[in-house]
This record gives structure tokens, C-alpha cells and sequence, in this order.
């Protein structure tokens, strides 16, 4: 069930990710558009400010898809030379302690969205966004990672009490960057 | 409040807790223990300002600018290419792993990415020809380093923006150093290959009409590469638009190749999503501990700290190389340079020493990490992608090129305008 789970959270991820993908593409494509224009006549306006919010909000919504394929670097140097119960217990331990902070963050990244509505802020900019818009979709986007690690450490816990530790590595082992690249 | 840092950092990355979470623990800790107000409030706030930032999406679109070429074909046709200009020289093949290495590097951001592809397009050719795997694989490795240092760079992005220093000039300062590097590379490789010509495969030469006919497959590469630096320099651009153009320029090239298609596109966003990730949670986590760090005042104990050591500019530098050297056994490249950061760079500063110099001398120091043992990460991409052979042999292999990385190290020390020369002639 565990490992089933983790398979469906990794492929909603995963089309997740390819919609930030796809903003942080556009982004270029509008970035370079403004850069032709600037040559050309007058600059769009706004670029850096819009560039930012991207960063912003890829941030936020990336961070469960490169959780979930492996991708935050972890010091393997101790753990790998434990035996598959030692390495699932790292992991194990490593996750609570991973999901314990990404809650925090995610808790105090409301306090942000909070003052914006209250105050109704908008950027200092021409522009003058309503800071709600980006901030409240980029809070989200926290709140996502600190469940998805939440589930990540159930499944590693329900794992090992279940005594099938060896199956933890594939989704919550250490760094992969080598597979990644293939 | 220094030694406390260093420990706990020590000890909870061996915890094998995600370096992201360790710098955000310390940060808590800093909190709780060294300061007067509580700082944690701030961290809402801290990690929304970190991540909304113009400058760091140039990270994403390096990444992508990369992981578009790689995947495209476009190495293939490099390395064959720069085989027909360099293989004349003692070790043949062995000078076109490190130059396409080069050129990859002056394109893509990564490193790690760099070596894969040499290493997946190169090593078949190692075992047809006769190169002694040692030397062939450990230039890969080391070859592939080059790309943090040669321009556009992420961790030097990275470093511009924890240290806010200005990212066209240490781009600007890590171009002599790096093109350096790849030449002294080189030069051990003949060196090493006169002496003991067995370890060099067969040289070889083609005629002149061929040659010109590789070019065409440089040529794209060195255009976009002199794209996104020139429109640096020339101030049409910041690196983020530089980047932005990169990613337009890989794309049409990839086009002209053919090797663009709807897996490849889909396989390089999420790996420029998932790498851009990595990087973000480290960057906001180091922002958070630098914070605290500040807050907490770390600038007055570390002036307190230095003078108690009673140690002159020089020996502080020696010092601080040597704790690379050693860090960087064990830790890898971004995280070792983004741990260190908080602490490291205030201390060279406040001896004197320019943020700009440090920060290409710290790029040194963290490429030599990624080729040094038991964790360097260019010796088991390598050795991934060889699928024969042993470790050691690409560890062994590294050898002559850490030493001209140390030479490398020693020639900054000595002469800092290898650095500093470009920035300041252009500024």
C-alpha cells in the first residue's frame, strides 16, 4: 500500500513539476521578448519583478517533486555502510526531522500571506501586484512539501514497523543524482 | 558561537539530514542560544525574500540551458569534432575529453552534468583505441570540474548572491582561472604522455579539409557561449536575461541538430526542476543561517576570534584552504561552498582579502572536492558511465589534475590578478 502511494504522489508530482517547468520556460520566452523589445523600442516593463514571483513560486512547488525522485542532497557517508535496517532507520530519522522543520516553514510562511490580505499590500512597483496573488499560490506550495514529507515519513515508519525496511531506499534513501542523469 | 556552529553542522550532516534542513536547524539553533530577540519570526518573511529573486532564476535557466544541450545529441558532435583538432597532440583523445569538458562547462552551469556527458560519449572510444582507462577517465572527472568555474557558473551565482557581490564580475574573474586550468590540464596530460607514451593511445592527425568540416559542429557552441558572456559585458544584459537568451539559443541549436523531441523536452524540465529544487532549499536555508548569524553577531566574535589566533592575512588563507582540502573529502561541492559561506567568507574578509578573489579561489577548492575521495561525485559519475573497471582507477586517474588544481590554488594566493585582472581592466 505504502509503496503504491508513494508511486501515485510521485506521478501527480511529477505533473506538477512539468507545469513549473513549463512557467519557468515561459518565463525565459518572456524575459527574451522584453530583451528584443528593449532593442527594438520600449522595454515591456516588469520582467524582473514577474522573473522574481516564477522563482518564487517554482521554489515552493518543486521542492515535493525533488523530495519525492531523491534530489535533496543528503551526506551519505555514515549511513551507507549500514545494513538495509541501519540505512532505513537514517532515513527514517532524517525524514521526521525534514518534515518537522518544512511544517515550521510552512507555518510561518502564513504570517506573510497574513499582513498582504490584511493589508491589503501591493508590490512597490509599477506594476503594483497584489501581493495575495503570488504570495497566497507560493504559501501553498510550502504547505504541499510539508505534507508530502509528512506522508513520505508515515510510509518509511509503516514500513519499518512492518519489518520490509529494504523497500524504504526507493524513496527515501539518499542521493541519486547518478540515476538522474541517465 | 563559531565552534558550536562548526560542530553541530559537522554532526548533523553526518546524520545524513538534507543539507538544506541541517543550515535551517543551525539557524534555529543560532536563535536559541546566541540571540536576544528571536529570529525564527523572521522566517516567513526570509524565505519568501530569498526565493523571489530575478537573480536566481538565472539558476533554473542554466540548469535548463544544460540539461537541453546534453540531451540533444550536441556533445556527441562536439567531442567528435574537437577529436579532429586535438588528438595530434601526445595522449590524442585524452586533450578532446578535457576540451569538450571545457566547452560544456563555458555553456552548461553543472558540473556533474558535465562529466556525464563527456564520460557517456567518450568511453567507448577509451577501450577501441588502447587508452589506459586510468589517465583517460580520471581527465574526464577532472575536465568536467571545469564547468563551475568557466563562466556562465551557478555556484558562482550562488556565492554573488549569499556573499552580495556582483555576479558579472566573478563571472569575469573565473574566466582566466578556468581557461587556465583547462590548458594546465592539458600541459600534464602531454607531459605525462611523453614520458610514458603507452598510457596515450594512438595521436592522431586529419587532413586540414576535415578539420574545417568539424567546425561546424563548434561553431554553435562557441556562438552561444559568446552570446550569453558578451551580452554580459557588454551590459545589454544581467545574467538572468543572459541566461534566458541561453535557453533560446540551446534550444535552436538542439532544433538544428534534430535532436529535439517531446521526451527530451519533458526529461530536461523536470531535471531543471528537480535541480533547481536541490539548489533552493540549500540557498533559502543558507540565507536563513547567515541571518542569524549576522543577527547574532558573528562579525564582532569573529573579529575577536581572529585576533585571539594572532594570525597574519596569509597564514589565514592557508588555514582556510587546508579546511577545504579536508571538508571537501567529504562534503560536495555546492554544500560544502554554501555551508562554509556563513562563516569563511566575513573571516577572509575582514583580513583584508576581496570577496571577488575569494570567491574563484573557493571554486577551485570545491572543484578539487569533486574529484577527491571517498566522496567525490565526478569520480562515481565516471565511473557510472564506464560500466568496467574499478573506482580506484578513475581516483588514481584524478591524481596529476588535483595536483595542478593545488598548483592552481597556489598561483591565485601568489598572483591574485588571475583573478582580478578582467574585473578590474573592464570595470
Amino acid at each position: 500500500m505504502e509503496l503504491k502511494l508513494i508511486e501515485s504522489l510521485r506521478s501527480i508530482n511529477k505533473g506538477v513539476a512539468i507545469i513549473v517547468g513549463l512557467g519557468l520556460l515561459g518565463c525565459a520566452g518572456f524575459v527574451l521578448l522584453d530583451i528584443i523589445l528593449r532593442q527594438v523600442s520600449s522595454s515591456l516593463g516588469g520582467t524582473e519583478e514577474i522573473a522574481g514571483y516564477a522563482m518564487a513560486l517554482a521554489t515552493s512547488w518543486g521542492m515535493a517533486f525533488t523530495l519525492l525522485e531523491l534530489g535533496h542532497v543528503r551526506i551519505d557517508l555514515l549511513r551507507s555502510r549500514g545494513s538495509s535496517f541501519i540505512r532505513a532507520l537514517f532515513d527514517l530519522f532524517s525524514m521526521t526531522v525534514m518534515s518537522a522543520v518544512i511544517v515550521f516553514i510552512a507555518i510561518k510562511a502564513w504570517p506573510v500571506v497574513a499582513r498582504s490580505i490584511v493589508n491589503d499590500s501591493h508590490a512597490n512597483t509599477p506594476l503594483e501586484t497584489p501581493l495575495v496573488w503570488v504570495q497566497l499560490p507560493w504559501f501553498i506550495g510550502w504547505v504541499w512539501f510539508a505534507i508530502m514529507s509528512c506522508i513520505v515519513t508515515l510510509a518509511v515508519l509503516s514500513l519499518i514497523v512492518k519489518r520490509r525496511h529494504a523497500e524504504t531506499e526507493n524513496f527515501a534513501g539518499a542521493f541519486a543524482e547518478q540515476d538522474m542523469l541517465q | 558561537m563559531i565552534g558550536s556552529v562548526a560542530v553541530s553542522l559537522l554532526a548533523l550532516l553526518t546524520l545524513s539530514i538534507p543539507v538544506g534542513i541541517v543550515l535551517f536547524l543551525l539557524g534555529f539553533g543560532v536563535d536559541t542560544f546566541f540571540s536576544n530577540f528571536p529570529l525564527s519570526r523572521g522566517l516567513g518573511s526570509l524565505v519568501w525574500s530569498s526565493s523571489n529573486s530575478a537573480t536566481l532564476i538565472a539558476i533554473p535557466f542554466f540548469v535548463m540551458l544544460g540539461e537541453i544541450l546534453v540531451r540533444s545529441g550536441v556533445a556527441t558532435r562536439t567531442y567528435a569534432a574537437l577529436d579532429h583538432w586535438v588528438s595530434w597532440l601526445p595522449g590524442g583523445l585524452v586533450h578532446a575529453n578535457i576540451a569538450t569538458a571545457t566547452m560544456f562547462s563555458a555553456t552548461s552551469g553543472s558540473s556533474v552534468a558535465t562529466a556525464a556527458t563527456v564520460a557517456t560519449v567518450a568511453m567507448p572510444q577509451a577501450e577501441k583505441l588502447g587508452y589506459d582507462p586510468k589517465l583517460f577517465s580520471g581527465a574526464i572527472a577532472a575536465g568536467g570540474t571545469l564547468g563551475i568555474m568557466i563562466p556562465p557558473s551557478i555556484n558562482l551565482i550562488v556565492y554573488g548572491f549569499l556573499t552580495q557581490s556582483s555576479i558579472p564580475q566573478l563571472f569575469l574573474a573565473g574566466l582566466i582561472p578556468g581557461l587556465a586550468l583547462a590548458l594546465m590540464f592539458m600541459a600534464i596530460t602531454v607531459l605525462i604522455c611523453m614520458m610514458r607514451p603507452e598510457l596515450g593511445g594512438t595521436r592522431r592527425t586529419f587532413p586540414i579539409a576535415k578539420m574545417m568540416r568539424a567546425l561546424v559542429d563548434l561553431v554553435p557552441i562557441i556562438i552561444l557561449f559568446g552570446l550569453i558572456v558578451g551580452s554580459i559585458y557588454r551590459g545589454w544584459a544581467t545574467p538572468t536575461e543572459a541566461a534566458a537568451v541561453g535557453v533560446a539559443g540551446a534550444l535552436l541549436i538542439a532544433v538544428a541538430f534534430g535532436g529535439v523531441s517531446m521526451s527530451m523536452i519533458s526529461q530536461s524540465i523536470l531535471g531543471t526542476v528537480k535541480i533547481t529544487s536541490m539548489i533552493m532549499l540549500i540557498v533559502i536555508g543558507a540565507s536563513f543561517l547567515n541571518f542569524t548569524l549576522a543577527s547574532a553577531g558573528l562579525g564582532r566574535e569573529l573579529t575577536a576570534f581572529m585576533t585571539d589566533l594572532g594570525l597574519t592575512p596569509l597564514k589565514t588563507i592557508l588555514v582556510v584552504v587546508v579546511l577545504y582540502i579536508v571538508l571537501g573529502f567529504f562534503i560536495e561541492t555546492l554544500s560544502l561552498m554554501v555551508v562554509t559561506i556563513p562563516i569563511i567568507v566575513p573571516l577572509v574578509v575582514e583580513q583584508g582579502y576581496d570577496t571577488i578573489w575569494f570567491g574563484i579561489l573557493m571554486i577551485v577548492l570545491i572543484e578539487m572536492a569533486l574529484i577527491t575521495p571517498p566522496v567525490g561525485l565526478n569520480l562515481y559519475v565516471v565511473q557510472g558511465a564506464r560500466k568496467s573497471g574499478t573506482l580506484s582507477e578513475v581516483m588514481l586517474g584524478s591524481i596529476p589534475y588535483v595536483c595542478m588544481m593545488l598548483l592552481m590554488v597556489v598561483l591565485l594566493i601568489a598572483f591574485p590578478n588571475i583573478a582580478l585582472f578582467l574585473p578590474n581592466a573592464l570595470n
